[in-house]
Order: C-alpha cells, then structure tokens, then sequence
C-alpha cells in the first residue's frame, strides 16, 4: 500500500460537485495546503447520509482524504460555520469566483495566500448587500490576488517600456504581460474619448491600491481585468458571466 | 461483437451512472433472459416518446395539453408553487398542505454547468405567473446554492411584475433534536431565526 497518503484537518472550500454513480458525490475542493483536488464522497447523496448537508459550496470545511491517484476519498467532512450562506447577486459573484479557480488554477498546486483571499472575499460578499461597491472592491482585488499567484502579477505603477512612474492625468494602452504603454496620440485626457482599452492613469494608480471610490477607476479596471483573464482564460467562455447576464436581460 | 450490439451497449449508456460495464451486463441480460420484457421495454419507450409533454401550464409530465391537476376546479388558482422537479412536487402533494397549483421547473440554475434562464425557459414561469389569477407564488425549489439561486432570481423578476412571492421556511425538521442535527442546519435556522 505504498503511496498511499492520508490527510488530516484540511481547510477546504468546495468549488462544485458532481453527482456520481447512484449514491456518490465528485467534489471538486480548494484547500489550504494541497490546492484544488477531485474527492469521491463516498454515500453523500443516500437521505440519510451524515455529508449531505455539509457538503455544501461557499462554506470553510475541514476535510479528511486518502488514497493515491487522481480521485482520492473523503474520509470525514466538518463544518467550520462562521459564513452565511450566499444569497441573491452575491451568490452569482461567488459562482464567479469558484469559477474562475476551476478554470484558471492547476490541480495539486498550493496557493496558500490565495486560499486565504478567496476566504476573505467570499466573507465580505456574504456581509456586502447586493452588488455593492465593496462586493465590486473585493472582487477586483480577488482577481488580481489570483492573476498573481498564477504568475501574471500586473505592472501597474511603472511604464513598460521607459519605467517611468504612471502619472494619473496621462492615458495608457495596457499590452498583456507587459505592462501600461503610453499612448502615443493622446499626452492629456481627452474626457469621452476614451476608447477600448485606453486606461487613465489614475485607474491604474488606484487599482495598484485598491481604492475604487472613483466610478471611472471603477468601470475602468473592471474593463481591464476582464480583458486580462479572457486572455488567460485562452477562449474558454465563463459561463457564470453569461448567465449573469441572461438574467440582467429578462 | 455484432454491430446491434454493440449498438444497444452503446445506447444503454445514456441512462444516469451507467458506465460501460454496467451497459454490457444489462445488454447481455436483456438478450439472454429476459427478451419478453425487453419488448415490454421497446413498447413503453415508444408510447411514452409519442405521448408524454410538458403540461402547458405547470411544465410537469402529462399526456394532455394541460394536466389533470391544472384543469381541476377544486384548486386554488391564486396560489403557485414552484418546484425544482415532478418529485418535489409529489412531496408537497404528499403533505396535503397545499391547495394551489404548481410550476415545475424541470432543472434548477447552475451557472458552473451552464444551466441559465434560457435552459430553464424561465419566461414561460413569468407568463404562467402573470395569469392575472395568481396573487402569491411560493417558491419551494431546494436549498441548496443553485435552489436559493433560482429562488432570489425568480422572486426578484416576480417582484417587478407586481406579485406577491413567499419562500418556503427552513430550518430544523419536525421532531428534530439539536443534539442529532448537523451543524450547517442549525447554523441558518440561527442565521434565520424569528420573532417568537
């Protein structure tokens, strides 16, 4: 039985599950120490199954697993508590940010300040009201947590090209995996003319600092970050997104 | 192997958790010891696929245009309940609680498996909602995540169309006993606790 591992008293948060033969459960779980891994939860959809109500997204638990390979098995599921449960808007954010993880984040790799981002945020979103401003400020600030830790930290204060400081009353244009570039045409800002990914640099000021007080900052980074993780998303649709907005149009 | 079946192995495989193991020994079985009700089962699939749709006003299973439940007059018609699937509907039946109709959703929303509106062709709810006889709809669709969900996105379109939504209460079972309840429960029936 060598190879064999068993873990103890892992904080984990489920991302999703999968229903799966007549009884069981796949789980796909972000812990602490060990990442983002499957786990078969063995008899978590019989009635009476002591997991069912535990099992359950957005919610801190400490897990139990053995096993080798790729599925391991659950071996025991604790609540932690201390989160209210997601509702409303809030809710469609958190499957936003699960999904993310799953489509961004490698099995198996640890990503402890990351775990310990996602916990924050998903505790601010449980307190926030419906779409707030701090839901918007955590959000931005998750992203960017997860941008860094896959390795594509931005550069927000500095010139790509030259280095020079980002001055707040100049335009740039933000080049993937490089950084802001000045643009060439605009030297002031031109007010409505901001087009595509034209970027004050006063947002990219207050994005480095996490200060979205500002509604353009606010509109602006948000624009930004979408274009920087549709790109590392690489043509892969988030779904969440588009059910966001399907609901927005009825 | 010959080529039906293979066929039929092939096609069993499109029942929930049937793998290719399981879809051998079925198709084996079938052909070896039990052909009569394997006919048996040719025939119900057919007329079932001929004759099974969705009822026009709640959505569930029926062979009419709309169910027996729907044109009955003993109903209250100011009342809708909401439901995930047909079986929460017999639940709700089984509690002779409830008088009123049904709306069966066939599905609940789960953005990480790409279920939304469109998949749950939820404007045929707010079309059967906005009747002009219904005055309260009740959801009573499951709570889990995705049941809350469709419950706040629902209630929230329902709102706006001027109708009264309620949600069915949650919290420790009947008979229940603090000491053998799971902490997930009490923790939201705290969380949700009321005047008393």
């Amino acid at each position: 039985m060598s190879g064999r591992q068993r873990v103890d008293g892992q904080t984990a948060f489920i991302l999703h599950s999968y229903a799966y033969s007549e009884t069981s459960l796949i789980i796909d779980v972000f812990s602490r120490d060990f990442g983002r891994l499957p786990l078969l939860a063995r008899g978590a959809r019989r009635p009476r199954s002591a997991m069912r109500g535990v099992l359950q997204a957005f919610q801190p638990l400490e897990l139990a697993w053995f096993g080798a390979g790729e599925v391991r098995t659950l071996a025991r599921a604790e609540w932690l508590g201390g989160m209210p449960m997601l509702g409303g808007t809030a809710l469609l954010l958190g499957y936003y940010l699960n999904e993310l993880l799953m489509k961004l984040l490698p099995r198996e790799d640890a990503h402890a300040a990351l775990f310990n981002a996602y916990a924050t945020t998903l505790q601010s979103l449980a307190q926030s009201r419906n779409g707030s401003v701090s839901a918007t400020t955590h959000l931005r600030q998750f992203e960017k947590a997860l941008l860094r830790e896959l390795g594509y930290g931005m550069v927000l204060e500095r010139e790509a090209v030259t280095g020079e400081a980002v001055l707040p009353d100049r335009l740039y244009h933000y080049l993937i995996e490089r950084g802001p570039v000045l643009t060439a045409a605009n030297h002031e800002v031109a007010g409505d003319q901001i087009q595509g990914q034209t970027i004050r640099g006063k947002t990219l000021l207050d994005l480095a600092r996490d200060d979205y007080a500002d509604p353009r900052t606010l509109s602006e980074s948000k624009l930004l970050m979408r274009m920087l993780i549709n790109h590392y998303l690489a043509g892969q649709a988030l779904q969440s997104r588009r059910v966001f907005l399907e609901l927005q149009e009825l | 192997m010959p080529g039906s079946l293979e066929n039929l192995i092939e096609a069993l495989r499109c029942l929930p958790s049937v793998g290719p193991k399981s879809a051998q020994r079925m198709a084996y079985y079938l052909l070896q010891r039990e052909r009569p009700g394997a006919q048996r089962l040719v025939d119900a699939l057919t007329a079932a696929l001929s004759r099974i749709r969705h009822c026009q006003r709640c959505n569930t299973f029926t062979e009419d245009e709309c169910c027996e439940r729907c044109s009955s007059a003993k109903r209250d018609p100011s009342l809708l309940c909401v439901v995930e699937m047909p079986v929460d509907l017999n639940m709700m039946e089984q509690t002779h609680a409830f008088n009123g109709l049904y709306y069966v959703l066939m599905g609940r929303l789960s953005p990480l498996d790409g279920i939304g509106p469109k998949e749950l062709k939820l404007e045929r709810l707010l079309e059967r909602a906005c009747d002009g006889a219904v005055k309260e709809v009740i959801m009573a669709t499951n709570f889990t995540n995705e049941g809350e969900a469709t419950a706040h996105y629902l209630s929230d379109l329902l709102h706006t169309r001027g109708i009264k939504v309620s949600r069915m209460a949650r919290g420790l079972p009947v008979g229940g006993e603090l000491e053998f309840t799971d902490a997930g429960t009490i923790a939201q029936a705290f969380y949700e606790r009321r005047d008393y």
